[in-house]
């Protein structure tokens, strides 16, 4: 009965329209109200739960990817990436995949990878004899690695859900190679299509030019090497390596490029103001919803319901991974981590399934939830930014569901492919 | 006449919110700065760029109201009668109020009952002030709802719509 109140109401205003986060906030008061526990309590949970260090990760990684996407930094990821395979068959649409894992290793930030590269690449692929359906379903699907390549705000939002008791840094080298299997899958995937379709090669670029194209993108892939190197050399945290982010992507783009006007710059901070303080909320809210929901031991129900159902640990986990792509496909990746998390560590933890496994599980679950009917944030940006409908990139993107559900077929049954780098550079 | 004073409470909170992260994009760094190159690890960039992140927060996230921003499912109210769809959104509306209601009253408690404490590394600062974003964030957010309550959607106005051809999101 207690559950029953608080994911029934949930569940009600989420359905009348009212926002994730505030839905949130409001059930956890009706199940405050209904266990009669005093609402102080939400109150504090709340300040509590923004009240972290390690979340200023988030507003700095996506204020860095902000940056880089709309400074300039991109475009020339493109340019470096067409030196790189411009010149082999379908060679536009593997520049749009590398140069989305490129993104992907200096933001996180999947909707920005969409917007930026294919801003600049759906349009040349288009000129160049792609179907635009085809084009945008290369970026929108290319732009999932962004999520699992370091860094990824998601996996920062993933750490703070367990309660802290996964590293950010854990994650962020689980996910290399699971981002870089997609990112290869989805090459070959291109490379067939492409030969099928017999798509154009692109002309090959002078020597001169390639070195002066790779020299420039070298600053924006700098990024990289300073966050991932400041994290594992332990010369700072993970929050600070954000912070350095966004002090590099800025000068970088500011000093170096100098193509973005100054007075561009407080546009820029007002949509990343509009676009992450609703996730920075969410998490309060969610904090709230937690403890509702631990003090009414609904984690312990999932687990010996989901328990009752097998004892085997890769039956549960197709379990939940049904249950997270039905869900994925009806809500947003933030708030969804951000509940389901707590909900299933117990499970996890009994079925001996390492939280880093899972984190990466649910990485690529939820991601493809952002390219799913009815809501995926990355179907509308696409659609928007490729000028296409819902319906005709929905059925360009069929392939690459397949090539999304290989994946995550291999993360979830192959824990090495998550568990064995960070064992390696980690030492755990 | 309204509007325009709720524009401008939107813009400041968009101000508030743009200056906090500026300020934690330039005290992290100086705090690594000061630890490797000054030698003088100071205890203080830490609990003050939790401060800011906090009005970013809540004063962001009252912007996200007026703006529309927050992350919400449509496809059921969608689907509906024009009706029901309008019963709903006054419920919406309705449950907003209650929301920041219990925002202002209950984060303003929280901030008288914690004056008396301090945060660890900040001797001077009592723990209310950095609580004060919540409730005042919650003000905030209040007006914006009581404006749609009895204006109806202000997204389409130009402080407000910046971009108006792509429809942003976090991830």
């Amino acid at each position: 009965m207690d559950a029953f109140i608080l994911l029934g109401s949930f569940a009600f205003l989420i359905v009348i329209g009212v926002p994730v986060a505030y839905s949130l906030g409001i059930s956890a008061i009706v199940g405050a109200l209904w266990m009669d526990i005093p609402i102080d309590a939400i109150m504090i949970q709340i300040a509590a739960g923004v009240n972290k260090f390690s979340l200023l990760a988030i507003p700095f990684f996506v204020l860095a990817g902000a940056i880089m996407a709309e400074g300039g930094m991109s475009r020339r990821l493109v340019a470096f990436a067409s030196v790189l395979v411009g010149f082999i068959r379908g060679g536009l649409s593997l520049v749009n995949i590398l140069a989305s894992t490129f993104f992907g290793a200096i933001s996180g930030s999947s909707v920005a990878d969409t917007a930026s590269i294919g801003s600049v690449l759906i349009p040349e692929m288009e000129k160049k004899g792609y179907p635009r359906e085809f084009a945008t379903a290369v970026t929108v699907s290319g732009s999932v690695q962004a999520i699992l390549i370091p860094p990824s705000h998601n996996a920062v939002l993933y750490s703070l859900a367990t309660g802290g008791s996964v590293s950010i840094s854990a994650l962020f080298i689980a996910g290399v190679l699971p981002g870089l299997l997609l990112g290869f899958t989805l090459i070959l995937l291109c490379l067939y299509i492409a030969k099928k379709r017999n798509f154009p090669k692109g002309d090959p670029i002078p020597m001169k030019e390639a070195l002066r194209l790779s020299a420039e993108a070298l600053w924006g892939l700098m990024t990289m090497v300073i966050i991932l190197g400041g994290i594992l050399s332990g010369i700072f945290t993970a929050t600070e390596s954000a912070a350095i982010a966004v002090v590099w992507a800025f000068f970088v783009t500011m000093f170096i490029y100098r193509d973005y006007k100054w007075s561009d710059l407080p546009k820029l901070v007002h949509r990343v103001v509009k676009t992450v303080s609703i996730v920075m909320i969410l998490i309060g809210f969610a904090a709230a919803f937690g403890y509702i929901l631990t003090l009414m031991q609904v984690p312990q129900q999932i687990t010996e319901g989901l328990a009752a159902l097998s004892d085997n640990k890769y039956v549960i986990l197709f379990a939940i991974n049904i249950l997270l792509l039905a869900l994925g496909t009806l809500m947003d990746m933030a708030p969804l981590i951000l509940i389901l998390t707590p909900m299933l560590m117990p499970i996890v933890k009994t079925m001996g399934i390492d939280p880093v496994h899972f984190g990466m599980i649910m990485m690529v679950n939820l991601s493809i939830g952002l390219l799913t009917p009815p809501v995926g944030a990355l179907l509308f940006v696409g659609s928007a930014v490729g000028k296409v409908s819902i319906e005709k990139l929905v059925r360009a993107l069929f392939p690459f569901f397949g090539v999304l559900l290989f994946v995550l077929t291999m993360v979830t049954y192959v824990p090495a492919l998550s568990l064995w780098l960070p064992g390696v550079m980690l030492g755990k | 006449m309204i509007h325009s004073l709720l524009d401008r409470a939107y813009l400041a909170c968009v101000w508030i919110a743009g200056l906090s992260i500026f300020c934690m994009s330039i005290i992290i760094p100086w705090g690594i700065f000061s630890r490797y190159v000054l030698g003088t690890g100071s205890q203080w960039p830490e609990p003050v760029s939790i401060l800011f992140m906090v009005m970013f927060t809540f004063f962001g996230a009252a912007a996200g109201v007026r703006a529309s921003t927050h992350i919400s499912v449509e496809m059921i109210t969608d689907r509906v009668s024009p009706a029901l769809k309008k019963i709903a959104g006054h419920l919406v509306n309705l449950f907003m109020i209650v929301l920041s209601l219990f925002m202002v009253i209950w984060g303003a408690k929280l901030c008288l009952g914690t004056m008396q404490q301090t945060v660890p590394d900040l001797p001077w600062m009592p723990v209310g002030i950095t609580y004060l974003p919540v409730p005042l964030g919650g003000l905030m957010t209040l007006l914006f709802v009581l404006e749609r309550t009895f204006f109806g959607a202000q997204t389409h106005r130009k402080v407000i719509n910046i971009d108006p051809e792509i429809k942003e999101d976090a991830n």
